[in-house]
């Protein structure tokens, strides 16, 4: 069975990808992280072209990042001020962002800049991460406790204006976060992601944040940058499908939910060795995809208007005949969708809660 | 006899501790190899593709 995008022009697999977005959910909700790595490179071997991949996933994004924020809004594992300040940051970076891409684009080297930005980053962050978690493993079974500094201090840490981040608990620099804000912004725009995979190493390795309040405030952060992605990619090339972004969404919010749940479950420890393993096993595809395989492309089909259904007629005149209220549908659609699944997930843990009760 | 007993025991307790440990830094190397193939990939990859 498959589906036309009316907007992409490419025939998939509905049940291929509300299955991929629902894994890429999973491990969303599991480590709170957007997802985008994951499932913008699984979209493209799908035959979605890249630049619809792009726009469709960041769209995708702002709903997994709006549900699983508003859970975290509930159970008050959020840092508004801290979000806020990296919020900042990352406007000014994706501005920055923003005009680099338009730069290598205009020389016709995007893709390969982009290709060599995702291997090497997710390189960089998966090798740190598990060889620190694996120190840390190895301490907790031979049950060694060594006096460790409760603080590492960088340089970064020695700037001005410091602030104090209650419910962090943490006396800081505005710049710290500003900096990471703005780097995760500028990288976020050029890799056209949420940038959550960047900010959650950063947020627990350098500004020290207590583990459970991070993946709240980095989707929290990733609601504003996917926000700004969605503008530009419907505004100015008109790729977000409709289509495309409900069966991703749909997939991928169920695997959020799920994901949280098992991620109350399991040690800390052994979750930062599996987002490692897990970066490092993006990054590898990646460079193979880069180095050694040719590119899968699915031949996109010219359909005319009169053998489409009437949604699709609907979606692909409202995208052409007003792309700004499109664009803005467009994230309403992603917020919505995003705080319902929310308040479904809340609605039915409060009544499993009442039902132990009275048994 | 009771001394042959315990030193035993403690020899053989001093061997388990070493195939733990062993195996403990078997596991390690092998993972630090697998990075190091890991990074030798990317490397060589992108200088192939540069050049």
């Amino acid at each position: 069975m498959e589906v036309f995008l009316p907007i992409a022009q490419v025939f998939v697999n509905p049940i291929e990808i509300l299955f991929l977005s629902a894994i890429v959910g999973v491990l969303s909700g599991l480590f709170g992280v957007g997802g985008g790595f994951l499932m913008t490179p699984f979209l493209i071997f799908l035959g979605v072209p890249p630049a619809y991949a792009v726009a469709n996933e960041a769209n995708n994004i702002l709903a997994t990042s709006v549900s699983g924020s508003t859970t975290h809004y509930l159970k008050n594992t959020l840092d508004y001020k801290m979000g806020l300040m990296i919020v900042i940051g990352g406007t000014i970076g994706t501005s920055l962002g923003i005009y680099t891409f338009t730069y290598f684009k205009g020389i016709g080297k995007i893709d390969t800049v982009i290709s060599l930005a995702y291997m090497y980053i997710l390189a960089i962050i998966g090798t740190l991460m598990l060889v620190e978690s694996l120190g840390e493993i190895d301490k907790a079974k031979k049950n060694l406790l060594i006096k460790k500094k409760l603080h590492v201090h960088y340089w970064i840490h020695g700037l001005p204006f410091r602030m104090r981040f209650p419910k962090s608990k943490l006396y800081e620099s505005a710049f710290t976060p500003i900096i990471i804000g703005l780097l995760v912004g500028f990288i976020a725009a050029i890799m056209g992601i949420g940038g959550a995979f960047i900010l959650v190493p950063a947020m627990i390795y350098i500004i020290k944040m207590p583990t459970k309040l991070v993946p709240g405030t980095s989707l929290f952060v990733t609601i504003f940058v996917s926000v700004i992605v969605t503008f530009l990619h419907s505004f100015n090339y008109g790729s977000i499908d409709l289509m495309l972004v409900f069966m991703l969404v749909i997939g991928s919010i169920i695997g959020v939910q799920l994901g949280q749940k098992l991620g109350e479950r399991i040690d800390s420890s052994g979750l930062r060795a599996l987002l490692a393993i897990l970066l490092l096993i993006v990054g590898i595809a990646i460079a193979y995809d880069s180095f050694f395989a040719e590119e899968i492309q699915k031949e996109t089909v010219k359909v005319l208007n009169a053998e489409l259904n009437f949604f699709s007629l609907f979606i692909k005149q409202f995208s052409e005949e007003m792309p700004f209220f499109y664009g803005l549908f467009s994230i309403m659609f992603a917020v919505f969708l995003g705080v319902a699944a929310a308040f479904i997930r809340r609605f039915i843990s409060n009544f499993k809660k009442k039902m132990s009760v009275k048994s | 006899m009771g001394v042959m007993t315990d030193q035993m025991q403690f020899s053989n307790v001093k061997i388990i501790n070493k195939l733990q440990n062993l195996k403990a830094t078997f596991i390690k190397t092998g993972i630090f190899l697998s990075l190091a193939a890991y990074w030798g990939v990317i490397l060589v990859g992108t200088f192939i593709t540069f050049n």
